[in-house]
Parts: C-alpha cells; sequence; structure tokens
C-alpha cells in the first residue's frame, strides 16, 4: 500500500498528461518527419525538409537575439523579483501583498502593453514629462528597440517569478540570517550564502517560469519591438500562419523542447547533491572573513 | 485547520457546480441558430440584430483576427461554423480543399445587385458557385496633414528620408510585397523571381531604413496618437481611432500605382446544419438598405452593391474607382516560398 | 582553501546548528515579534507594485476620456455608460473567461498539487521521469500547443467549445502548479509527516492536516497563477474553442482591426475595483497562513 501512495498521488496528472499533451505532443513530433502540404497540415510522406530548413542564417540570427533577450530578461526579473519574493514572505499581510502582484495581471495584456505605448512613446506620458522639464525637445525613442521588448518583457514575467520566490523563501527559517551575522557574515553576505543556497528550487522555478515563456515570447516583441525584434516565437507562429508550413513549425519546437528539457533533466538529476549543501551553506561563510573586507 | 479543510471543500464544491452548470448551460444548442465566423465588428451589431428580428432566429457570431487563423482553425475541423468570410485567395484554397458548400444562387435574389465588375474579378471563383462578394477594399496610406505639408499620392513616400521614423507599414508579406511590386510595375501575385527579388531589396534598403516598424496591430492608435504621420493600412482602422473632431487632419489614399486589394466573400462551410438560414443572411446582407448601413457604419464606399450606393448617407474614405489599378491578390501556390523567403530577409535582418 | 580552515570551519558549524535550533524552539512566536528590518526589501516591493500598476493608471486615466484617442479630450462616462448598456457580447465574453480561467485554475491546482505531495513525499520507480515530464508543456510553443490540441480533439471528435479551452487552459496551467506546490514542498522538513505517522495520524489526516497546511502558501501562488495565465491566454484558446465560446482576450485581440474601444480601459478598472473590493474584506480570512 505505502509503495504505491505516490504514484497514487501522481496517478491525476500522469493520466491528464498523457492524454491531454503526451498525444498532441505525438502529432508535433510526427509532423515534423512529414512533407509540408501546400496549403497547411502535411503529405503523408517522409521528409527531413523541416530539419535541414532550420539550418537557414536567418533562423539561426533570430534564435540567438531570442536567447540574448531571454536571459537579459530573465536575469533582470529574478533580480528585481527575489527582494519582492522576501518581501513578501516576511511581510504580516502576505495574501494581500501577493494579491497586488498579481492583480495587475488580470486586465488583457493587449491592454495594458497598449497602456505601455502611451507611456512610452515619441508622444506619451514619459516623454511629455520630459519635455515639461526641458530635458528633451524632440521625444526620446523608448519604444520600438530591443530595450523596450526587454522591459515590457520583464514586466510581463515579474509576476510570475516573484510567486515562486515568495512560497520557498515564506518557508525560509529567517532565524539563520541572525544565526550568520551573528558569526560574523556582513548583511549583503548572509543573504547570499544562507538565503540563497536555502531557496534554491525556488529561484530554479522562477528562472523557469519566466525563461520558457520568454523564449517563446510572440506579442511583445510584436508590439513594442522594432525592426531588430523579430524573436523566434515569431518566426514559428509566422511558419504555422503564414507560410502554412507546419512541419517547419513542428521541428522548430521540437528542436527547442528537447534542448530545454535536456537542461531541465541536467537541472533535477543535480538536484539531490544540492540539497545535502543547504545546510552547510557555503564554505565561504566558514571561512574567517578577511579582514579587508570587513 | 479543519475549518480551512472545509472552506477549501466549499469553496472547490461550489465552483464545480457553477462550471458544470455554465457548460451545460452553453451547451444547448438551438436548430435554428446562425453561426458565423467572422473579424469582429465587420458585420455591425445593428445588421445582425434585424436580421435576428426579421427571421426570428439566433445568431452567433465569433471572430477571427486573419485569414491564416481562421483557416487554419477550420482546416483541422471540429468547428462547426455556417458562414465565413475569407479573402479571394482563401476562397480558391478552400474549394480546392474540399472546405465549402456550393452556393444555389437562385435563391438569391439580391445577388443581381452586385457589381458586375466585381464578380468579373472573382476569377479564383468562376461563376461564384461556392461563394459571394462581401466587400472588395484595399489597404492604403494615411498621412498626418499637420505634420506632413506636402506629398505625392505615391509609394514612393516611404522613401523619403525627411519623414524617416515616422512612417509605419503593415506586418503583412502580402501587402507590403505587393506595394514595392506596384511600384516597380510588375503584378503582386508575379512569382518571377527577379521581380520578387527587387521588391524584396526596394523595401529593405529604402523603405525599411525610414520606417518606425512593420506594425499590424497597433498601427492605427500609433497614427492616431502622433506618434507617426504616414500609415500603410487600412482606413477603417485609422478612422475608428482617430476622433471625429480630427478627421480633417488626415489624409488617406490609395497611391496612384494601385496596391493589392482584397475580396472578402461570404461562403457556406461543409457540414453546415443551416444552409437554408445560411443563403437567407447572405441574402439579407445583399439587400441595398442593409448593405448602405453596413457601409456607413465603417466609412466603406459600396464597391459591391449598386443600388446601395444611392442609399448611403455617411461618407467615403475612398471611392470605389481608386481601386482601379489594383489588382486582387491570388493565391500563388507553391510559389508562396519565394515571398516568404524575402519577407523574412526584410523582417529578420537589422 | 576550505581545508586549510577546516578546523573553525566545524566549530562554527556547531555554533550555527546550536543557534537556529535554539531560535527555531522560538517558533511562529520569534518570527512574528522579529521587526521587518528588510527595509530595503520593501522599498523594492513597493517600487515594483508602483511598476506593475503604472499602466492600470493609465487604463483609468483613459477610461475617463471623452475622446478614444491617445489624447486627452475632456471628462466623460461614456464609456462605462456603453460598457453598461451596449456591450453584451463583451459581457458574455468575460464571463466565459471568468468560468474558464475559475475552472482550470482548480482542476489544475487540484491534479497538479496531488502529484507535487505524491513526488516530494515519496518514492516510487518512475518519479523521476514524472517531475521531469510534468514541465515539457511549458516549454513548447503556445501556438504549437494549441494547433496539436486542436488537431487532437479533431481526431477524438470532441466538439469545441468550452469544455475543450477548459481541458487546454488546465493542461497549460498543470506544470505551473505543479511546480509551484513541488518548490513549496521541497526543503521542509520530511520528520513533521513521521512526527505526524508516529503519532497515529492516516493518509488523509497527514495530508490535509499536515502537508497541505503546510502547502498552502505553495498552492494559494499556484492557484493565482493558474488563473492569471488562464486569463491572459489567447493563442491556445483561439485554436481549442468553438462556436459560442468566445473568450475576452479572444475578444479584444479580434477587435484590432477595428480599433480596441475604449470601453476595454473602463472594463479594466471595473474588473481591478472589483477584485479589489471582493479582496479586501476576506484580508483576515486571508492572513491565516501568515499565522501558522
Amino acid at each position: 500500500m505505502k509503495k504505491h501512495t505516490g504514484l497514487l498521488y501522481t496517478m491525476p496528472q500522469i493520466l491528464w498528461l498523457l492524454v491531454f499533451f503526451a498525444a498532441p505532443l505525438c502529432i508535433i513530433i510526427a509532423y515534423s518527419f512529414l512533407r509540408k502540404g501546400l496549403y497547411g497540415g502535411v503529405e503523408p510522406q517522409l521528409s527531413l525538409d523541416a530539419y535541414t530548413a532550420m539550418a537557414n542564417p536567418n533562423i539561426l540570427l533570430v534564435t540567438w537575439r531570442t536567447l540574448k533577450i531571454s536571459i537579459i530578461a530573465t536575469a533582470l526579473t529574478l533580480l528585481i523579483a527575489l527582494p519582492c519574493g522576501y518581501s513578501i514572505a516576511r511581510s504580516k499581510n502576505q495574501a494581500i501583498r501577493l494579491f497586488l502582484v498579481i492583480v495587475p495581471f488580470w486586465t488583457n495584456f493587449l491592454v495594458r502593453i497598449y497602456a505601455w505605448i502611451a507611456i512610452l512613446g515619441n508622444e506619451g506620458f514619459l516623454n511629455d514629462i520630459l519635455k515639461a522639464l526641458h530635458l528633451t525637445s524632440t521625444g526620446v525613442q523608448f519604444l520600438y528597440n530591443q530595450t523596450a521588448v526587454i522591459l515590457v518583457l520583464v514586466y510581463m514575467y515579474l509576476p510570475y517569478a516573484i510567486l515562486p520566490l515568495f512560497s520557498t523563501i515564506d518557508k525560509f527559517d529567517f532565524t539563520l540570517l541572525d544565526a550568520a551575522r551573528d558569526l560574523g557574515a556582513t548583511k549583503f553576505q548572509s543573504y547570499v550564502r544562507v538565503l540563497l543556497p536555502n531557496i534554491k528550487s525556488g529561484l530554479v522555478t522562477a528562472g523557469l517560469f519566466t525563461f520558457v515563456p520568454i523564449f517563446g515570447a510572440y506579442a511583445v516583441p510584436l508590439l513594442v519591438g522594432g525592426k531588430d525584434s523579430y524573436m523566434l516565437g515569431n518566426i514559428i507562429a509566422d511558419q504555422l500562419t503564414k507560410t502554412r508550413n507546419w512541419p517547419l513549425a513542428s521541428s522548430i519546437s521540437m528542436t527547442v523542447t528537447v534542448l530545454t528539457t535536456g537542461l531541465v533533466f541536467l537541472i533535477a538529476l543535480r538536484k539531490p547533491r544540492e540539497q545535502k549543501q543547504v545546510f552547510d551553506a557555503d564554505p565561504l561563510l566558514l571561512q574567517p572573513v578577511q579582514a579587508g573586507k570587513r | 485547520m479543519d475549518k480551512l479543510r472545509k472552506v477549501i471543500l466549499d469553496v472547490s464544491g461550489f465552483l464545480l457546480v457553477s462550471l458544470v452548470l455554465l457548460l451545460s448551460g452553453c451547451g444547448g444548442g438551438q436548430s435554428k441558430t446562425l453561426y458565423i465566423f467572422n473579424w469582429t465588428y465587420y458585420t455591425p451589431d445593428s445588421v445582425i440584430q434585424k436580421f435576428e428580428k426579421e427571421y426570428g432566429v439566433k445568431v452567433v457570431y465569433d471572430t477571427f483576427a486573419s485569414n491564416e487563423e481562421m483557416f487554419a482553425k477550420l482546416k483541422a475541423g471540429g468547428a462547426n461554423y455556417d458562414i465565413t468570410f475569407p479573402s479571394g485567395d482563401y476562397v480558391s484554397i478552400m474549394i480546392k480543399e474540399n472546405m465549402l458548400e456550393k452556393i444555389d444562387k437562385s435563391k438569391l435574389k439580391n445577388f443581381a445587385n452586385i457589381d458586375p465588375k466585381v464578380l468579373e474579378q472573382c476569377d479564383f471563383d468562376p461563376g461564384n458557385q461556392y461563394s459571394i462578394p462581401y466587400y472588395l477594399g484595399a489597404a492604403g496610406v494615411a498621412v498626418n496633414k499637420t505634420k506632413v505639408a506636402s506629398y505625392e499620392k505615391s509609394w514612393s513616400i516611404f522613401a523619403r528620408k525627411d519623414l524617416a521614423n515616422r512612417m509605419i507599414m503593415l506586418d503583412d508579406m502580402r501587402e507590403v510585397m505587393g506595394d514595392a511590386l506596384k511600384y516597380l510595375g510588375y503584378s503582386v501575385n508575379t512569382v518571377d523571381q527577379k521581380q520578387i527579388d527587387e521588391a524584396r531589396d526596394l523595401i529593405n534598403k529604402v523603405w525599411k531604413p525610414n520606417l518606425l516598424k512593420f506594425d499590424a496591430e497597433a498601427f492605427a492608435k500609433s497614427f492616431a496618437a502622433g506618434e507617426v504621420w504616414v500609415a500603410q493600412g487600412y482606413a477603417e482602422s485609422i478612422f475608428a481611432e482617430v476622433d471625429k473632431a480630427n478627421w480633417n487632419t488626415v489624409d488617406f489614399f490609395i497611391p496612384k500605382e494601385g496596391g493589392p486589394s482584397y475580396l472578402d466573400s461570404m461562403v457556406i462551410l461543409k457540414g453546415s446544419k443551416n444552409k437554408d438560414l445560411a443563403l437567407k443572411f447572405i441574402d439579407f446582407i445583399q439587400r441595398p438598405d442593409i448593405y448602405a448601413e453596413f457601409c456607413d457604419y465603417f466609412g466603406f464606399p459600396s464597391t459591391v452593391n449598386v443600388p446601395a450606393r444611392a442609399l448611403k448617407k455617411g461618407e467615403s474614405w475612398y471611392r470605389p474607382e481608386d481601386l482601379l489599378n489594383c489588382e486582387l491578390k491570388k493565391d500563388v501556390g507553391a510559389d508562396l516560398e519565394k515571398y516568404n523567403a524575402a519577407w523574412q530577409t526584410i523582417r529578420v535582418g537589422k | 582553501m576550505i581545508h586549510t580552515h577546516k578546523k573553525p570551519s566545524a566549530l562554527r558549524i556547531a555554533l550555527l546548528w546550536k543557534t537556529r535550533r535554539m531560535l527555531r524552539r522560538g517558533g511562529a512566536a520569534a518570527k512574528k515579534f522579529m521587526p521587518a528590518r528588510s527595509s530595503l526589501s520593501n522599498v523594492i516591493y513597493w517600487v515594483v507594485i508602483a511598476f506593475l500598476f503604472l499602466p492600470l493608471f493609465v487604463l483609468l486615466f483613459y477610461s475617463f476620456n471623452a475622446g478614444r484617442q491617445t489624447t486627452w479630450q475632456g471628462f466623460s462616462t461614456v464609456w462605462y455608460q456603453k460598457l453598461v448598456m451596449e456591450s453584451p457580447e463583451l459581457w458574455h465574453a468575460f464571463f466565459n473567461s471568468i468560468t474558464i480561467a475559475l475552472g482550470s485554475a482548480l482542476m489544475a491546482t487540484a491534479i497538479g498539487t496531488l502529484a507535487a505531495v505524491g513526488t516530494a513525499r515519496y518514492s516510487f520507480k518512475l518519479k523521476n521521469f514524472v517531475s521531469t515530464m510534468s514541465f515539457v508543456p511549458m516549454i513548447l510553443p503556445e501556438i504549437v500547443v494549441g494547433v496539436s490540441l486542436l488537431i487532437f480533439f479533431a481526431g477524438v471528435g470532441l466538439r469545441l467549445g468550452l469544455v475543450t479551452v477548459w481541458i487546454a487552459h488546465t493542461t497549460f496551467n498543470l506544470p505551473f502548479v505543479y511546480l509551484l506546490v513541488s518548490a513549496r514542498l521541497e526543503e521542509s522538513d520530511p520528520s513533521i509527516v513521521e512526527a505526524g505517522r508516529d503519532l497515529g495520524a492516516n493518509e488523509s489526516q497527514i495530508l490535509f492536516r499536515i502537508i497541505l497546511p503546510m502547502a498552502l502558501p505553495g498552492i494559494l501562488s499556484a492557484f493565482l497563477t493558474a488563473v492569471t495565465l488562464s486569463l491572459e491566454d489567447f493563442v491556445i484558446t483561439f485554436f481549442v474553442t468553438g462556436p459560442g465560446g468566445t473568450t475576452l482576450p479572444l475578444y479584444i485581440y479580434s477587435m484590432i482591426r477595428f480599433g480596441v474601444s475604449p470601453v476595454i480601459n473602463s472594463l479594466s478598472a471595473v474588473m481591478v475595483a472589483g477584485t479589489v473590493l471582493l479582496v479586501y474584506p476576506m484580508r483576515n480570512f486571508l492572513k491565516v497562513f501568515a499565522a501558522h
């Protein structure tokens, strides 16, 4: 009985994903190895066209750009989300603070992006203020470049990073921070050496929640990006809707999926070792703090 | 914690019950319901309501944002709509893919109202066996007259360096490529690689450096906000966003070289359970008073329906004659790849 | 480096542990009277909240604009009147969205939490496989998930409509719920469950009285995330919905060609105000997990 309890708990999810995810996934895998139909769909004919078409320099350039934007945006998001999650976890009224983070996201994303355009545009609020302060006369071009894409992406995915960080930090035993400081660590060191190693799973989750959707971002680069902001998500969508090349869309998606899953699997395999490290926090803390650094 | 458990159970129970009720409530379909799949507002609410009243039926109106999405969705099957509104190139694709029902034109009293010149253009469906024209139009160029004093009504406006970063074009492959092809004197449906390359270079090297971006979603908003002064796009979108008080500051024109035009048609989908009702709806739309109401709602010229031209009360953003040099976009089959490669270079490159 | 300092380290570990145990005994009480000394993180939190709400203030501002353009044309409540009087389709889409969001979040939270408990608390053969494979739906681009689900539903002959939307939303919500609850459960003390078992608690008591309360912040986060993701989704919904199943994002997105009406601004303002009004009276109930 006890031996199977775990499996029993997991069963509903396994079944659900098998039926509603694995089955469609198999369709995609199969599609990526077939020849494209003239008007979408596929012809029942084996082909590796979709994989050879991926070597296109345009796609490689966009992949590189997407990777760059995703990494920067994810790093920024985590950096901002971490103190927020911490602040919520230490607050007396966690639920209200959580709600404040999530409520803005219950209004439609398109409408919020339009609002950003109204704020950042050439004739927008921000430029109006700058003009009133005589800091600029012609207005600053904030929108329609990669920086704008990164800004709005950070905005869009902040809550998804804050939530997991909050729920793991909340479990953290804050007295450990005091202990560390009693032992001579500076405030900053105590956060980096004691807090961070203890909330690794939250960090990983937050990183996944932001990196993965940003990597597939589609609407944000279209709306606030400029001529240089086309991302992989746009290419995939174009293949499905504009050029009706379903196999190519499948093969790009499959490649992205296999690579990312491999990465996740590596992280998952490393986990048992990490957990051991949690308690000896970090070797550095255990060393006598160097005189100069204090 | 027992209290907590009870709260969780109560709340989830309540939500589940209401979910089931809502879902079952939506499932109950009547036989007298017409399912329409169309662009949002493309048929005004007032027209739909009149139809419901006159025929004592219910209309369910669902929406899509592009031909491609509509097609991808219907191709897979499973969505049981009666009528949809594809553009010409998609009518021919849907005919080839055996997705459409034949239309019995003898049951359409108002078919005679349609301009024969428009019917002539329907070579994607010779003899209109499967499709009845809904609206013929074209994208053009909107200019903010308060910012741009003089200009030529030509696609060459996008080559003007003095307007750099104040101009925008649609993120739409066939539209923008078609404009460049027309400007160069070629057909918008050319499959000649050299001509396509030439158009690609014109856009990439001459037009694109002056453009703020390619955008099919927010171009009208950007124009209305004064963000851009010249926008290639649809008149109805532009004037929907610009406040009425400022309409006199906007000039909308179809460039003299012409461009790609579109002819949206009404079609009945295979498997429709309400074919008769669908026919009645199509006939209803072509009734002169209804068609005039539709055109006035958007500021469209009555390009398709002849008697409606006299009944129209409002002004139009352009005239049917403006479309003389335009050319209908057609399905180019496998040669679409050529366009795709050209467009990818334009969109992806720096 | 580390080796040279081995002795002092061991001593420090012992000290660390001792302090930790001592303070732990104080438990919740210690946590409560500890002053929130992290003023910097609080400042950052409120700055972020301002950042997140900034676009909403813009929406609120424009919802009272007489014109529809993005320049101020004078104060007016015309968009609110239109919202109430002339927007039956919009309300229909809105209620579809709410139903789907709550329904799919509930289903995903139930299934995902169970799975997270299963993998965090027990070990079994397929455990690693299950936990890794649960992430995959997150990775696939939305549009691909949408199209593949559409092909699948069409293949098995399921009629497209709200039910298929609900299934799709539950599916893409699952990995988020699973990961969030897992992250919460992962590093919590297994000895508590052992203690419970030693004291004679049965399986359901352990689940409801120990594990779930322990995971509550994670579960709440998961539920909120799921609701949010579901309210946001446009791409997948477009493909799996059927006649009468238009949701709010679909409705708004398809307005694009003829201009997104400012009625949406007023709806957004009403929604945020409504949520705040709903949540505010519940604030005491919601404090529940700050206390445990």
